[in-house]
């Protein structure tokens, strides 16, 4: 049985719904509100959930037009349930049950990592569990080993600012825009990524982050060049930047894929957009021969396809969500709905 | 004006452990200084002084954490982002800390907003690299006695 599913993703500042029949996507639109955030250098919750309200029902609108599906050939709707912004999670979870409600259709709420470690399943097919999966984003770091799925093991996990949220930062120490993430990818290009040898943190523990270190030493680092005015080429530094949190993040996550010897390694979450990242971990795949499902980059970042394919699957071993159920913004992976 | 020199992070983290112990439901902490000085360190040692078990974590991103289990609910907060008193006013971080600590990173860009009642902290960056904190006790604070927490 492949359901088919309306889904909505609005934890953070991307309003996202997508169509999709099972593993297949038949639309996935998104409203970005970067541009909205870029002001601030970052995302504002209450800005969030507000531009969320105002444009949910046209995404809606442009989603099931483009997949050509009328509602009433929906099987379920499905949201995010968390975790998030709280403001920003409402949206997209009520506008969904009430959709649901409407049209006497099964409603399911979605861990919104469930949904980046089932993203794949949308490009690659019924690839099977068990995998290490790294998830990474401004709001989130951790390796995942998905035993099956629903089963999920959090290996290691940043102990201080998520990966992307030390893109933010040291793109900020170089003056470089929001989000940081894309800003350093870019300006990294032509730079050596050795020239600057920056601390590799918490080499003892074998698979969780830290990032504040990191951003004490470069910023260090910048400042003491440019006192004796010796900076080196931005290039140079962005690419150093990059090199050091993108080796930490493909260290700890092989460490898994090691010490589990699962055969499959994956990722989600906006940082697996980042390009020498992708191509790292391609490397270290292929010397081990495991299969390697990190999907392209518009399936890494935020987007409702994710949570669709984790709710038709979901939907055909039925599972269905209480209509009593609410978003929790808190929401760890593993964990039960509250 | 307490000034504690602090060589390490685990200085830094003790000063924090050794002040949480001495907060108050409602009081409010800002904390001053650049990118990497350590004010998260700084947070991650008053969470564990009020018995908080979760893992701190840099609230940068999401401009507030709490953390409810310890003897006191912690609110943790950066400001950094914000443009306006309006934008930390719609936050309502004050109402959400009322029962406990609240603690504002970059928080001395809206000190003259925030209640006069508060402790500021600033870090120093002194020349060899190590940290000094100057604890600036406002209002009902010049009345506490720091002179445990150096």
């Amino acid at each position: 049985m492949n359901p088919l599913i309306l889904a909505f993703e609005t934890s953070c500042d991307e309003t996202a719904v997508a169509v999709v029949r099972g593993a297949e996507t038949l639309s996935n639109v998104l409203g970005s509100q970067v541009e909205l955030h870029a002001r601030f250098g970052g995302v504002v919750p209450e800005v969030a959930a507000r531009a969320h309200v105002e444009s949910i029902r046209s995404l809606t609108h442009q989603a099931l037009n483009e997949a050509g599906i009328h509602p009433a050939d929906l099987d379920g709707v499905a949201a995010t349930a968390g975790p998030g912004l709280v403001g920003a999670l409402l949206v997209g979870h009520s506008f969904a049950k009430a959709t649901a409600w409407a049209r006497q259709l099964p409603f399911v709420g979605i861990d919104h990592m469930e949904g980046h470690l089932m993203a794949p399943r949308l490009q690659f097919g019924d690839f099977e569990p068990p995998m290490v999966s790294l998830l990474a984003s401004g709001g989130h770091s951790q390796i995942v080993h998905v035993d099956e799925w629903g089963e999920y093991q959090t290996l290691g996990s940043t102990i201080d600012d998520a990966a992307g949220e030390a893109f933010d930062k040291l793109a900020r120490v170089m003056g470089l825009g929001f989000p940081g993430g894309p800003a350093i990818d870019r300006a990294s290009d032509g730079g050596d990524p050795a020239a600057i040898v920056f601390p590799r943190a918490l080499p003892d523990r074998p698979f969780d982050f830290s990032f504040s270190g990191l951003k004490t030493s470069v910023v260090t680092f910048i400042e003491k060049a440019q006192a004796a005015g010796e900076l080196p080429s931005l290039a140079d530094v962005a690419a150093s930047v990059q090199e050091a949190i993108v080796d930490v993040l493909v260290a700890k996550t092989f460490n898994a894929v090691d010490e589990t010897k699962a055969p499959v390694v994956g990722g989600g979450g906006g940082v697996l957009a980042n390009r020498r990242l992708r191509h790292r971990f391609a490397e270290e795949a292929d010397k081990r021969g495991v299969t390697l499902v990190i999907p392209d980059p518009i399936l890494c970042t935020d987007n409702a396809a994710m949570i669709g394919v984790a709710a038709a699957h979901w939907l055909a071993a039925g599972r269905i969500t209480d209509w009593t159920e609410n978003v929790d913004p808190g929401l760890v992976l593993g964990q039960p709905l509250t | 004006m307490i000034e504690i020199p602090c060589p390490t992070e685990a200085d830094t983290a003790a000063v924090a452990r050794k002040l949480a112990a001495t907060l108050r439901p409602g009081d409010l902490i800002l904390l001053a200084g650049g990118l990497g000085v350590g004010k998260t360190l700084f947070t991650t040692g008053l969470a564990a002084g009020l018995g908080i078990e979760e893992q701190v974590l840099s609230p940068s991103f999401v401009l507030v954490r709490q953390y409810r289990s310890g003897f006191l609910p912690l609110v943790h907060v950066d400001v950094y982002r914000l443009r306006s008193a309006n934008e930390f006013d719609d936050l309502e971080v004050l109402d959400l800390g009322a029962d406990g600590v609240v603690v504002i990173e970059w928080g001395d860009a809206l000190e003259g907003e925030l209640p006069e009642d508060h402790l500021r902290i600033d870090f120093v960056v002194e020349e060899d690299g190590t940290r000094l904190l100057r604890l600036m006790p406002k209002g009902v604070w010049t009345e506490r006695d720091l002179g445990l927490v150096a």
